[in-house]
């Protein structure tokens, strides 16, 4: 069974530093990844590469079996890959609701709805992400758990398959965290693919099936989140060799 | 009612008058109303003005499609409306194609251009896209005028490029008419993007590009199509001018002081409108008008003699150029838009936003 | 081959002035971030102001660039603090409208005061020069090179070595650290483009000598300094020098071809500035912006 998503030894460069080096796993459809590491892991990297934004130094990156690598952003995008950003792009000019709108207006290539229709579907995102009430709301009115909300919104109005998301949880107290997690489990829930990139453990833990680590560009683990977390690489990597020695017992 | 709803209404019934004053006031010179005894409203000054100003209308509201909606502020679209011109100027001359047949061509001209020039320019940014765009302006110019083939000048060189004269009767209310006409076209095209997919794709692209590239926005195109769409618009008028002014050269088809009033139209009446640009090219264009002495009524200052008066119109533009810049960065019509109000309270937030 | 040594010379010469133009408007754009539209007129004044003291006091002309340097350093300080200052924080188009009409009301004052006959700066060593085997070297040209290459070491000296300099190019880096560390903004951004008038004004009192001037006439280089920047890179003086002197060169190859001239000045201009910005953006020595 061809799978959703499959990154072949995916690498990119800067200047002589392999931020991403030779990361290689595959998603399938329907699942619920995270994606954690340390900062400077590659994790930001990988998905612009996913995304389009970067082109691969090496490697390929397959979507249901036909390769995307070096396609611009917009038909990454078309072809059902939505995503998010860490520091949120809105468009300020616009409303909230004209932001999501834009995202159904474009976005992947199942369906083209004219303007209308873009809005309705607009107004049935915002309730899925919690932001009905804010709709008319001009985007510098939210606050930054609601620009989150609203980035991830316009994400999922693009009708993704797989929705790549940058740190949502970035910033947010543990209420917010809350019902954060539970949106993504109700934009699960529709069917889309989501790849949740955290440092957030209680996120990881609480919604993923699996979590794959990174480090310094590589994959370090791959698999369920209480194994993963417990693996000893993985705790010297966020924790240092010293820390981890300690908890080993040594 | 508040201030600011009253404010709009006060605007639109403005607008409206000017647009059936402009309309309407030329029928009284025809043949016909003279017969009834009707007033004479106009004349050869007040057309001139007239089609001049909706020269303009026509360029600030196509600017605006690139530089107001999509956020590119191009520098050089007068190379465009040279391009028109020189397009319908070649053809009745040289080609001797008769005018109503070689003024589409103009737009066509302009907008292949824009695509040629555009596909590399627009993936510059911010400055290096402006001054880039400003180099095209003042460059094709130069070209066009200098281009020689075998020792001959292909576009007529230095002495310009006649046309003979479009016999139509009443040709002053004809070519005003026309230049209305391709003013109405601009501001319709403008209200139908604004409201399309493509428009808010385009108002993507000026908010935040790369979050428009990976919702599935085709930016190239956009960027390209938009740019295109503004050198047709401004071609046509070109076109228009040169079979209008019977006569083109360098200096009257790529004046490069229309880069900037264009903008600066646009500016003072709200960019990202529908009707902003084409308020504000008509309420600067008659101050510039004014400052040359050109309309009836003249400004006499005791110290200018009157040849002067052109430079002190520059220097007076200059001015008001900078003070727009510094204090109402969002045009006048932020202001009647109801946004906000146009206090000294409003003046001093704008500036504080902006100065260091 | 003489040909090619007397094209050379010519370009070489005509660069140390495009370089000595391009400084002061490299300085202005990579610390302030603004492109300076009126640059042409800021040389032009000065232009103006070697011709009318020269005209006044019979001064020799090389003896008024000083002057020209400390007036425009003074002009160009006011009119930053004063004026720019309010809007350096506006999206760039602002600052480019700006800038446009800065130079909209200087040229045109200059109009009203000077009109708009040509005046020239003619001594009696203007039109001599050496002689070398064939190839001509205007005395003139040769101490323009010379006081180009000058005035760009003084001010990467500058730049470098002194408190100023430093905290101008703090400033440049990052405009809110350089504020934390207690470098008062407004007047580096002042002194900067003060810096920058400066250099336009000793270009400018460079060219009154060997060109004749009109108010108008500090236009084309704008667009000149523009490309001049962009082709040796942003950043560093030294690559506004080499900038300009290659500049110069293509230039002079440029109008060596037959049927072309000096008309193409802007076409060719524009060309190579395209040519740049699709091809190496960075220019030749610069960093990427």
């Amino acid at each position: 069974m061809t799978p959703q998503l499959d990154l072949r030894n995916v690498t990119k460069r800067f200047g002589g530093v392999a931020a991403v080096d030779g990361v290689t796993f595959s998603i399938a459809k329907g699942e619920i990844l995270g994606v954690i590491g340390p900062n400077g892991a590659g994790k930001t990297t990988l998905l612009n590469c996913i995304s389009g934004v970067y082109r691969l130094d090496g490697g390929d990156i397959r979507w249901h079996g036909v390769s995307i690598a070096g396609l611009a952003p917009y038909r990454v995008a078309r072809l059902g890959v939505g995503r998010t950003f860490q520091i949120v792009k809105p468009f300020g000019s616009m409303t909230v609701r004209e932001n999501v709108a834009v995202g159904a207006l474009f976005g992947s290539d199942s369906e083209r709805p004219p303007l209308r229709a873009a809005f309705d579907r607009a107004d049935s995102v915002l309730e899925l992400v919690g932001l009905r009430m804010k709709a008319d709301l001009p985007v510098s009115a939210l606050t930054i758990p609601d620009r989150k909300r609203l980035e991830v919104a316009r994400a999922v109005a693009t009708r993704p398959k797989l929705l790549l998301l940058d740190e949502v949880m970035a910033g947010l107290n543990n209420v917010e965290i809350d019902d954060a997690l539970e949106m993504v489990r109700a934009v699960h829930e529709t069917g889309v693919t989501v790849v949740l990139i955290e440092h957030v453990m209680r996120v990881i833990v609480g919604v993923c099936e699996r979590v794959i680590v990174l480090d310094l560009g590589r994959t370090l683990a791959d698999g369920q989140p209480d194994v993963v977390l417990r693996d000893e690489r993985v705790i010297q990597a966020y924790l240092g060799e010293r820390y981890a020695r300690r908890l080993r017992g040594g | 009612m508040t201030t600011s709803q009253r404010w709009q209404r006060i605007l639109i019934v403005l607008g409206c008058a000017v647009i059936a004053y402009a309309v309407l006031a030329p029928l009284t010179s025809l043949d016909g109303a003279q017969a009834l005894n009707l007033p004479l409203l106009t004349d050869k000054l007040w057309f001139r003005l007239a089609t001049i100003t909706a020269m303009f209308v026509v360029m600030a509201t196509a600017w605006n499609i690139i530089g107001g909606l999509t956020g590119y502020a191009a520098f050089g679209n007068v190379a465009f409306f040279g391009i028109g011109a020189y397009t319908t100027g070649m053809l009745i001359a040289k080609a001797k194609w008769p005018f109503l047949l070689a003024l589409p061509l103009a737009p066509v001209a302009a907008a292949i251009f824009a695509v040629l020039v555009g596909l590399p320019l627009l993936r510059l940014r911010g400055h290096y896209f402006a001054v880039a765009s400003l180099g095209v302006g003042v460059a094709v110019g130069e070209l066009v005028q200098n281009l020689d083939y075998r020792g001959e000048p292909i576009f007529g060189g230095a002495s310009g490029l006649f046309m003979p004269i479009f016999a139509v009767p009443n040709r002053d209310l004809y070519f005003f008419y026309l230049m209305l006409g391709a003013a109405g076209v601009s501001i319709a095209v403008t209200w139908a993007v604004i409201r399309s997919r493509f428009g808010y794709g385009l108002i993507a692209i000026r908010e935040n590009e790369e979050a428009a590239a990976v919702i599935g926005v085709n930016t190239t195109a956009y960027k390209v199509a938009a740019f295109a769409l503004a050198a047709a618009l401004t071609g046509l008028a070109g076109g228009i001018f040169a079979q209008w002014n019977v006569f083109i050269d360098q200096e009257n088809s790529f004046p490069i002081a229309y880069n900037v009033e264009m903008i600066l139209m646009a500016l003072l009446g709200g960019t990202g409108t529908v009707f902003g640009p084409a308020a504000g090219a008509v309420v600067l264009q008659l101050l510039i008008q004014f400052l040359s002495g050109s309309l009836p009524i003249t400004l006499d200052l005791p110290f200018v003699p009157e040849d002067a008066m052109p430079v002190l119109a520059q220097v007076v533009l200059g001015v008001l150029l900078a003070l727009v810049v510094i204090f109402a960065p969002r045009g006048v019509i932020d202001f009647f838009g109801g946004r906000s109000r146009l206090t000294i309270a409003y003046l001093r937030r704008s500036l504080r936003e902006t100065s260091i | 081959m003489a040909d090619l040594v007397q094209l050379v010379t010519i370009g070489l010469l005509a660069g140390g002035i495009y370089a000595a133009v391009g400084v002061g408007f490299s300085l202005v754009w990579g610390v302030l971030n603004i492109v300076n539209l009126a640059h042409g007129a800021l040389v032009i004044v000065g232009a103006y102001l070697t011709w009318q003291i020269f005209t006044a006091s019979g001064l020799d002309p090389f003896l008024t660039l000083p002057i020209d340097a400390v007036a425009l350093f003074a002009f160009g300080y006011v009119v930053q603090r004063g004026v720019i200052n309010r809007i350096i924080r506006a999206p760039l188009l602002f600052t480019f409208l700006l800038t446009f009409g800065l130079n909209l009301i200087a040229v045109n004052v200059l109009l009203l005061i000077f009109k708009s006959d040509f005046r020239s700066v003619t001594t009696v060593y203007s039109g001599a020069g050496l002689d070398l085997g064939g190839i001509v070297v205007p005395y003139i040209r040769l101490a323009a090179l010379g006081i180009a290459l000058l005035v760009a070491a003084a001010l990467a000296l500058l730049l470098n070595r002194t408190r100023v300099g430093l905290a101008i190019q703090a400033v440049g880096s990052d405009r809110d650290a350089a504020q934390l560390v207690g470098i008062d903004l407004r007047h580096a951004y002042a002194v900067t483009y003060g810096l920058g008038a400066a250099c336009a004004g000793v270009a400018g009192g460079l060219i009154a000598m060997i060109q004749a001037i009109t108010p108008t006439a500090g236009e084309p280089y704008t667009l000149q300094a523009f490309v001049v920047v962009i082709l040796g890179g942003l950043g560093r003086v030294s690559a506004t020098v080499v900038g300009g002197l290659v500049f110069g060169l293509v230039e002079a190859f440029a109008q060596s071809i037959p049927g072309s001239g000096s008309v193409f000045a802007n076409a060719i201009a524009f060309g190579v500035m395209v040519l740049v910005l699709v091809t190496r953006p960075q220019g030749l020595l610069g960093r990427l912006r």
